[in-house]
């Protein structure tokens, strides 16, 4: 390969985590740096070129939130959290503080990887400033502001494109429900979740090849909506390669 | 004048008012017989001097009494006993009777006054006993320590007419330096009452304790034999030394009735095992919380491992360790599943439930429930049945999510390999419906009264199925949290369960879109 292996710092106070995130991320071909407090993170951030930062918020020394946010003060490097379940309100709080997306614990290597892969390869979008974002049949094109479906042109309504367009914009990644609201409705629509249940309704009509289980435009219950890219079929469940298996029984 | 204020002089005023009036009805008698004798010609009515003698001796006491006494032999002497007007005694008669009237008047008095000093007693003893009825009642009612505690001071409050300040233990005493509402007891009672609630000092009749601002507080155990009523501090005030000894003597005997009701109740009893029992509570749900925190954070280690080696190129070609490996992932993941049962069991019983609502889509939470148990729900065939028109409600999505998940897994685990599970979504007299069914074992009906317990494991099942029996419980935790119904049919064992939501959709409530929402 030409292309430079990506390097991940991996900030995570227990040593068995650590120890196994380095082994699954070397295994397909990253390099891994190490952080065992949020002090060691920020430091090693700072001071070597990083790709991507996993930052678990359970830190001996300082709040995982605080290292997303000293962070993301001076770097738009992608940062991906590990988070408990049923803290949907810390998740919103971690992704407004700019974290890119979080991930349950226990998570499977498979889930973060996939993770991984949509915030480098967003990064990379953002710094190429390539136009069109692929989801499954779905491709936008932000630069003419076009949406096709199978290669064939979508109406939209200026609300619905540009709900998509943020969605776009983060694609694969998940996207807050206040941010949403903000960008597309104002900041006085912030808390109006029922705007956007009923244009994402919508909206899925329009680009969901089926509207009642959709696989492009996903919830992320209580926290927000994610657009899945196409080759980032990582994000269908904790254990993709089980889930793989399911469904080629079903 | 200094005389004013002397006791001796106090006690001639105390007595003046009852003199005066005795001598006013011999006043009157005197009068009424001389009428009499004059008309009648009676010779003797010295006798009738008896009257106001007994009056004055029931009504104010001995000396009104022997003022009537002698008022009336002299009235006799002089009024009726020859010579007429005139206070020579001619005869021994009315030695006879002078002595006659003092002895009368000296028992009637002294019958009249014990006679008195009884009813008084009565009284104060009817008092006392309705006061303590009440307490009795109260403490009846008493739903925790706290009640009990607070009905003991109560009861002291109002018959003592005193501030009472009860402390249910030593540390009650050490923490609230002061901080209990409207009760500024001195640091001095406090270090005391923390002495005595500790057993360190044995302080049958209280230990009277002067506090720095001059006060004499009386601080005592409530039951001189069981240290868990508490400990009650009274404000006795500037009492002098007799005085507060007498109130002292009071409080025993107050404490000993409430201390005799206390028992007879079995309040003693009572009180060590709430607080037992609330101590253990804290302890399970505090070990629970730590325990399932402490697991969780290895099992993410073990989890993440497995999914790396069940990945790595060197096991790929090892069919039979990869299978293990895989075992290893799965029974690591049921593992957080009953962990994760434990945790949120503990945050229902401990913290209860705090929903964080908004609108939502239901087809969104039903999916969502469904994508989460997908690996669980593998060997099944879901059919999912959901409208694309369902209003929008009003919950925590995530909680009714993972109430479903929990429907979900039980749903799997009593039925069969390869059989259907149907999930669907209605709207029905203003409530939204969802039900699951399942081709499974089915319920019993002493099973669909169980189910919803906590711990309930149905008993056909338990050797074969594993579970901690919380996960419908959790459910319907859960559901309740959003005002929502859950509910459990089925047609019989063997014949599948049916377990069904219904949560409100307010319409009304539902806030329309703005003109300018889509433009």
């Amino acid at each position: 390969m030409s292309e430079p292996a990506p390097i991940v710092l991996v900030v995570d106070d227990e040593i068995q985590i650590r120890r196994f995130l380095r082994t699954g991320f070397e295994l397909n071909g990253f390099v891994v740096h190490e952080a065992g407090t949020g002090a060691e993170a920020v430091r090693t951030a700072t001071l070597r070129p990083i790709d991507l930062a996993i930052v678990d918020l359970g830190l001996p020394d300082m709040d995982g939130a605080e290292v997303v946010e000293r962070v993301r003060s001076w770097s738009s490097v992608p940062i991906i959290v590990l988070s408990v379940r049923s803290a949907e309100a810390e998740k919103v709080r971690l992704l407004e503080l700019g974290a890119d997306d979080y991930v349950v614990k226990p998570f499977g290597m498979a889930e973060l990887l996939a993770r991984v892969r949509v915030a480098l390869r967003r990064q990379m979008r953002a710094v190429s400033g390539e136009p069109t974002v692929k989801a499954g049949p779905l491709t936008i094109d932000l630069a003419a502001r076009a949406v096709l479906l199978n290669d064939k042109r979508l109406t939209l309504t200026p609300k619905e494109y540009r709900l998509l367009q943020v969605l776009a914009q983060h694609a694969g990644n998940v996207v807050t429900h206040q941010h949403l609201l903000k960008e597309v409705w104002g900041s006085i629509h912030v808390h109006d979740t029922h705007y956007l249940r009923i244009f994402v309704r919508k909206l899925r009509q329009k680009i969901e090849p089926h509207p009642d289980t959709p696989k492009i435009l996903v919830t992320e219950l209580g926290v927000g909506y994610r657009l899945v890219q196409s080759g980032a079929e990582g994000d269908e469940g904790a254990w993709s390669d089980n889930n793989a298996q399911a469904k080629s029984e079903t | 004048m200094a005389i004013d204020n002397s006791p001796a002089f106090d006690r001639i005023r105390k007595q003046l008012p009852g003199v005066l009036i005795t001598l006013g009805l011999v006043g009157c008698l005197t009068a009424v017989l001389f009428l009499l004798v004059w008309e009648s010609g009676l010779a003797h009515g010295s006798i009738a001097y008896l009257i106001p003698v007994v009056i004055a001796a029931t009504r104010w006491g001995i000396v009104p009494a022997l003022v009537a006494a002698v008022c009336g032999v002299f009235a006799s002497a002089f009024f009726f006993y020859p010579p007429a007007y005139s206070f020579r005694v001619k005869e021994p008669q009315e030695v006879i009777d002078l002595i006659l009237f003092i002895f009368v008047a000296v028992t009637v008095s002294q019958l009249a006054t014990r006679l008195k000093r009884q009813l008084e007693m009565a009284r104060q003893r009817e008092i006392d006993l309705r006061d303590l009825y009440a307490f009795s009642r109260r403490l009846a009612v008493a739903f925790d320590v706290s009640d009990i505690h607070a009905a003991i001071e109560d009861h002291l409050a109002s018959i003592m007419q005193r501030h009472v300040v009860l402390f249910a233990s030593a540390r009650d005493a050490s923490d609230s330096s002061g901080r209990r509402a409207g009760t500024a007891v001195p640091q001095r009672v406090l270090s005391e009452v923390a002495e005595v609630a500790s057993g360190r000092r044995d302080t049958a009749g209280g230990a009277i304790v002067t506090a720095e601002d001059g006060e004499i507080w009386l601080v005592r155990a409530v039951s001189a034999k069981s240290l868990e009523f508490g400990v009650i501090a009274i404000d006795l005030g500037h009492e002098s030394k007799e005085r507060s000894d007498e109130l002292r003597i009071r409080v025993d005997a107050v404490l000993a009735d409430a201390t005799a009701t206390l028992e007879r109740l079995g309040v003693a009893h009572a009180i060590s095992e709430a607080r037992m029992r609330a101590q253990t509570d804290q302890l399970r749900e505090a070990l629970i919380g730590s325990v399932s925190h402490e697991l969780r954070t290895p099992l993410a280690s073990i989890l993440g491992a497995a999914t790396v080696l069940s990945t790595a190129p060197a096991l790929r070609q090892e069919k039979k360790l990869t299978a293990l490996v895989h075992d290893v992932r799965d029974e690591a993941e049921r593992l957080n599943n009953d962990i994760q049962n434990l945790l949120d069991a503990t945050r229902i019983s401990s913290d209860g439930i705090k929903p964080h609502v908004e609108w939502a889509d239901p087809a969104d939470i039903i999916n969502s429930a469904a994508e989460r148990c997908r690996h669980r729900l593998s060997d099944h065939r879901l059919a999912l049945d959901v409208p694309p028109d369902l209003p929008l409600i009003h919950v925590d999505p995530v909680l009714v999510q993972q109430a479903l998940v929990q429907i979900f897994d039980n749903a799997v685990k009593y039925s069969e390999a390869n059989s259907r599970i149907e999930v669907a979504a209605r709207t029905r007299d203003g409530q939204l419906h969802i039900s699951v069914t399942d081709q499974g074992a089915g319920l019993t009906l002493t099973e669909a009264e169980k189910i919803w317990d906590r711990f309930a494991r149905g008993e056909r099942h338990a050797a074969t199925t594993s579970g901690s029996g919380l996960g419908l419980w959790i459910a319907s935790a859960f559901i309740g949290a959003n005002d929502g119904k859950i509910s459990a049919a089925s047609k019989g064992p063997g014949l599948g369960t049916t377990i069904s939501i219904d949560l409100p959709v307010s319409q009304a409530a539902l806030p329309q879109l703005e003109s300018g929402a889509d433009e």
